[in-house]
């Protein structure tokens, strides 16, 4: 029984110039309980779409989501979204941003803040509890996001190219540490990038996006032993081999 | 400090050459002026009071402004509905300068003060000299800057910490309370600067106004009429430092809660 059930899913826009833009069309996928899935495809091909309908952020034409079965109205109470960047919250301070959704549960201060404080550690942030966003790096902005996403508890997390705007190696470290995380806290995480290296060092499985309309084109399990090693030839081919199915679909469509 | 000497100068330097106090009194009368603050003026009272009185009219007037401005402000913000609601009224009468409804102000509510309303008879209470004509202009004048302030923090509240806050699962009131609340607080402290700095101007037009009997602006008019150039001056540059003073608090407050604004990205 697959835990979230994305079912025929179409979603059209309209945009400036009043033209009809196909953003989804019947977009169907499964995704295991405690899975790392990995969605890929060119920048703007719907990904963001997909995870905000899941997130119950936006409402599709027509098809559903389904979460254990259950069909999702509003927003969704299963997951939680961590967004590309400039998300925390500029008025509180680290701990305040990361125990928010414990204080939307009205748990209390002493022991939201404890339970803020793990996250806190586990993401590396200690000594920054006190810190505002604007006196953290865009690295550790990420981190405090994640840990928020991670302290709000829930079993989903949608993730929306989370390192994109990063250094590439402040964004390999945090890939590291994500997967850590991940085993850790037995989440199931969904994970846009268009970023071919970043989708076969952290997924169980890649789904290739079709773009415009966006469908699943491909879909490919990854059985690279963790961790993955990016210089090892298997990773190579495998890169080769994506950056090939996804030039076939640009010159055809 | 070089150019308020050299204004003084000039001042000190015509005032001996005129030798007139009824036209222009020299520096050191106005200044004997200020540093007796509790001096009867005029048999009307002395500065301590007038500036109370003033100021008391300003704070009511403006509390009012703020108590009616800034909720309507967050529902115009906030829904549509609203903001076309209010809209059209507010194109209309924001151009019109509070100070050309204070002799409307004067017909309807006469001068009638707080007092009035309420029935009670203290002959010595402070509400006495609340005239409703003045309330009803400060209020005028301080409300827009607040209200329309207030829209503009609220509407240009970032999209992202709307839905973070969506997905941390925040409800309808939290949403209000610990985002849009937080997030606009720099612009409703703005227009709550910029609403006391105009309030506190109107109220020094409203009493000069026939039917005043005590206030800054009454004084100043008083002082006019008598010739008393020494003591309009000293009222003058005391409305000038009451005013940095009321700016100085908002904008300490101002600070205090919108230091994140500056440097966010």
């Amino acid at each position: 029984m697959a835990f979230l059930n994305v079912d025929q899913i179409n979603k059209h826009f309209i945009n400036e110039r009043k033209e009809e833009i196909n953003a989804l069309s019947d977009l169907t996928f499964l995704c295991h309980d405690g899975e790392f899935l990995c969605l890929l495809g060119p920048t703007g091909c719907g990904k963001t779409t997909i995870l905000r309908i899941i997130s119950g952020l936006e409402q599709p034409d027509n098809g559903q989501v389904l979460v254990n079965e259950q069909g999702v109205h509003g927003i969704n109470q299963e997951s939680t979204l961590v967004f590309q960047q400039y998300s925390l919250f500029p008025w509180r301070n680290v701990i305040d941003n990361i125990a928010f959704g414990l204080e939307m549960r009205n748990i209390n201060r002493t022991k939201r803040y404890a339970r803020a404080q793990e996250f806190i550690d586990l993401v590396g942030l200690r000594g920054f509890e006190k810190a505002f966003p604007y006196e953290l790096s865009g690295g550790m902005q990420q981190r405090a996001a994640i840990a928020r996403a991670l302290a709000y508890d829930k079993r989903l997390i949608l993730m929306d190219e989370p390192f994109g705007a990063l250094d590439e190696r402040t964004r390999h470290r945090l890939q590291e540490e994500l997967l850590n995380i991940w085993r850790q806290q037995r989440k199931t995480i969904i994970f846009v990038t268009h970023n071919i290296d970043e989708a076969i060092f952290l997924a169980d499985r890649i789904l290739i996006m079709h773009d415009r309309p966006g469908y699943v084109e491909n879909e490919l399990k990854i059985v690279l032993p963790r961790p993955r090693d990016r210089k090892s030839p298997d990773f190579i081919k495998l890169h080769i081999g994506i950056r090939e199915v996804l030039e076939d679909m640009l010159n055809s469509g | 400090m070089i150019l308020p000497v050299i204004i003084l100068l000039i001042w000190e330097y015509y005032a001996v050459k005129f030798n007139n106090p009824a036209l222009l009194p020299r520096v050191e009368m106005v200044f004997d002026r200020l540093i007796h603050p509790f001096d009867n003026l005029l048999n009307t009272g002395n500065f301590v009071r007038h500036i109370f009185v003033s100021a008391t009219r300003v704070i009511f007037g403006f509390l009012l402004a703020a108590i009616v401005g800034i909720p309507l402000g967050l529902l115009a913000g906030r829904y549509l509905l609203f903001h076309r609601l209010f809209n059209p009224i507010i194109e209309i009468l924001r151009p019109l300068c509070p100070i050309a409804w204070i002799p409307f102000a004067l017909a309807i509510f006469k001068t009638y003060t707080v007092t009035n309303v309420f029935g009670v008879r203290y002959s010595t209470s402070i509400f006495e000299h609340i005239q409703l004509g003045m309330l009803f202009v400060i209020f005028y004048g301080g409300f827009f800057p607040i209200f329309i302030n207030t829209i503009h923090g609220v509407s240009s509240v970032k999209n992202s910490y709307v839905e973070s806050a969506l997905v941390l699962g925040a409800t309808h009131g939290q949403l209000f309370r610990k985002i849009i609340l937080p997030s606009s607080l720099p612009a409703i402290l703005t227009g709550l600067k910029v609403g006391l700095g105009v309030s506190w101007m109107v109220i020094i037009a409203a009493e000069m106004m026939p039917g005043s009997d005590a206030g800054i602006g009454y004084l100043i008019m008083f002082s006019y009429e008598l010739a008393e150039m020494d003591i309009l001056m000293a009222s003058m540059i005391i409305i000038g430092v009451v005013g940095t003073i009321l700016s100085g608090i908002v904008k300490v407050a101002a600070d205090q809660t919108s230091f994140w604004q500056a440097k966010e990205r």
